[in-house]
């Protein structure tokens, strides 16, 4: 389980003056959860998730990942970043063994495992391709199998499919609902999308910029029906799933009606 | 639907646009340039056959032909061509090893590191603004007349570019591949060999190209001042008799070596760096 709590992250911003990125916030990512942080851009969303990552130092508060406070980035979470980072020079293959090869995993052995994750994701067939031949959605599936090559405890993806069409972002949220349900790993997502939000999270935390906070916090199960039906239109029709969407889009458009939903 | 669906690989897309850009039609330019070269040939055959200038400014190529033959076997200047031709390629080879060896690790080292940046940017900016050619006197006083000046001057010219290159290869490397490097657990070490220096690569290629560039102007140039052998030294004492037959039998050997070396560098981004400029 991943707790944070009371975090906080000021900047100094150019002109001199202090921002605050991030405004004591807690909560928790239990096991076999994904938490959504849902908000617009300058909420601090991205700050939380590279706090979390260990790429940014907090202000004040603290991280814990079972138990132990995190201290810099570390193979226990892997990330999934809104521009893809493979590396150009190495196949699909070596990419997604890296973070093994890091380890100093024998060659064969790192391979043979990075050959499984490919399969999870689809692109068994693509191994030896670079990177660059791949479309976006493609590039992002070598990703999310990268971040899982080195078994972590959670998976914090940052906007992974905001770049892509919005017919292959729906592929690709079948296809982490599907290594999620599989797998059972934590999920911290961020995203500025409510649909999005709702179709994915077990837990969506709305936030609100300047300073960047959370505003509110719901509960949903819209992923579990979405895991069982293997499709996301029931959810997408699901009279509750337009009810919340459209109580979140009243909340993030008029902040100011601030409430604390459990 | 599936039509929509369907996903095409970026690159070839991409590729078709930004050749739709560049240029109308695919396909190669060798065609083209090798009738262009034969334009010229003819130019300069006619040229000389019809006798338009003086032998004096331009010999015909049947003589500068008879004169490689000689100067190959024969000598010019207290050397074959080849004794010439090798004195000059063995400066460069020196000088641009000696400028990646050095170049490379203090350009990588600038930067990493802000106070190494902060000290060794002033003197390297400050001698790279000089034309070469106005400090060799300085280095002759020092070194004396024979073949370290000369190498130090090369070498020189061939640093800063190599130099400048590998620290900007090093400040372009995207900071989220080097956060998903270290999300991925590398150290220190791994993050270097593994991240920064593959990213740095192309642009240490392109470092190299222009030194290469750098070193072969100020080569000539400097045998031309001062050398007892190499292609300058060639030219220029065949241009003190008049002998411009050897004088065009220099520049050739050199407009060779130069297109060797683009040769060269073409091969090598091809083989080393393949994806550059894909991602």
């Amino acid at each position: 389980m991943l707790s944070i709590r009371n975090a906080s992250v000021v900047f100094d911003a150019a002109d001199g003056s202090r921002v605050n990125a991030l405004e004591n916030v807690s909560f928790d990512i239990p096991p076999k959860s994904i938490v959504v942080a849902l908000g617009a851009s300058g909420c601090g969303k991205s700050t939380l998730l590279n706090a979390i990552a260990g790429f940014l130092p907090l202000t004040s508060g603290e991280i814990l990942l079972d138990g132990r406070p995190v201290e810099g980035p570390g193979g226990d979470r892997g990330v999934v970043f809104q521009k893809d980072t493979l590396l150009p020079w190495a196949t699909v293959l070596d990419n997604v063994a890296l973070g093994l090869r890091y380890r100093g995993v024998p060659r064969a052995e790192r391979r043979d495992h990075a050959r499984e994750l490919l399969a999870l994701v689809g692109l068994q067939d693509f191994a030896t391709k670079p990177p660059y031949e791949l479309s976006g959605g493609m590039r992002q599936r070598v990703g999310i199998a990268r971040a899982l090559a080195t078994d972590p405890k959670i998976l914090l993806m940052d906007e992974p499919f905001g770049a892509l069409d919005s017919l292959t972002r729906e592929t690709m949220q079948q296809l982490l609902v599907d290594v999620w349900s599989r797998t059972g790993k934590q999920v911290f997502f961020i995203t500025h999308s409510i649909e999005e939000a709702l179709t994915l999270g077990t837990e969506i935390l709305v936030m609100s910029p300047r300073p960047g906070r959370v505003i509110a916090r719901y509960k949903a199960d819209f992923v579990r029906d979405f895991a069982a039906a293997g499709d996301i239109g029931g959810v997408l029709n699901d009279p509750a799933f337009g009810q919340l969407r459209a109580e979140i889009r009243a909340l993030i458009h008029h902040p100011t009606q601030t409430r604390t939903a459990a | 639907m599936s039509a929509l669906s369907e996903q095409e690989p970026l690159s070839a897309a991409a590729l078709r646009v930004s050749r739709r850009w560049t240029d109308g039609k695919t396909g190669g330019t060798a065609l083209i340039s090798a009738a262009t070269l034969l334009a010229i040939l003819l130019l300069w055959v006619a040229t000389t056959h019809w006798h338009w200038t003086s032998p004096l400014f331009l010999p015909s190529p049947s003589e500068v032909a008879t004169q490689a033959v000689a100067t190959a076997l024969d000598g010019y200047a207290n050397g074959t061509l080849l004794d010439h031709l090798l004195a000059s390629l063995g400066r460069i080879g020196l000088a641009l090893t000696i400028g990646i060896v050095l170049g490379v690790p203090v350009g990588l080292l600038m930067g990493l590191n802000r106070v190494a940046r902060g000290v060794l940017s002033v003197p390297i900016d400050i001698y790279w603004g000089l034309p070469p050619l106005a400090y060799l006197p300085l280095l002759i006083i020092w070194l004396g007349i024979g073949e370290s000046s000369k190498i130090l001057l090369l070498s020189l010219s061939a640093f800063a570019p190599i130099c400048f290159a590998a620290q900007a290869g090093v400040r372009s490397v995207p900071q989220e591949r080097i956060n998903a490097a270290l999300s991925l657990g590398a150290d220190t070490r791994q993050i270097f060999f593994t991240i920064i220096l593959p990213s740095a690569l192309p642009e240490i290629l392109t470092g190299l190209r222009i030194a290469i560039g750098a070193t072969l102007s100020t080569l000539v140039a400097a045998e031309l001042i001062a050398a007892q052998s190499g292609l300058g030294y060639m030219i220029m004492s065949a241009a003190n008799f008049l002998a411009t037959d050897v004088v065009f039998l220099g520049l050739i050997v050199i407009a060779v070596i130069a297109f060797g070396f683009t040769v060269l560098m073409r091969f090598l981004e091809r083989r080393l760096v393949p994806w550059k400029g894909k991602l």
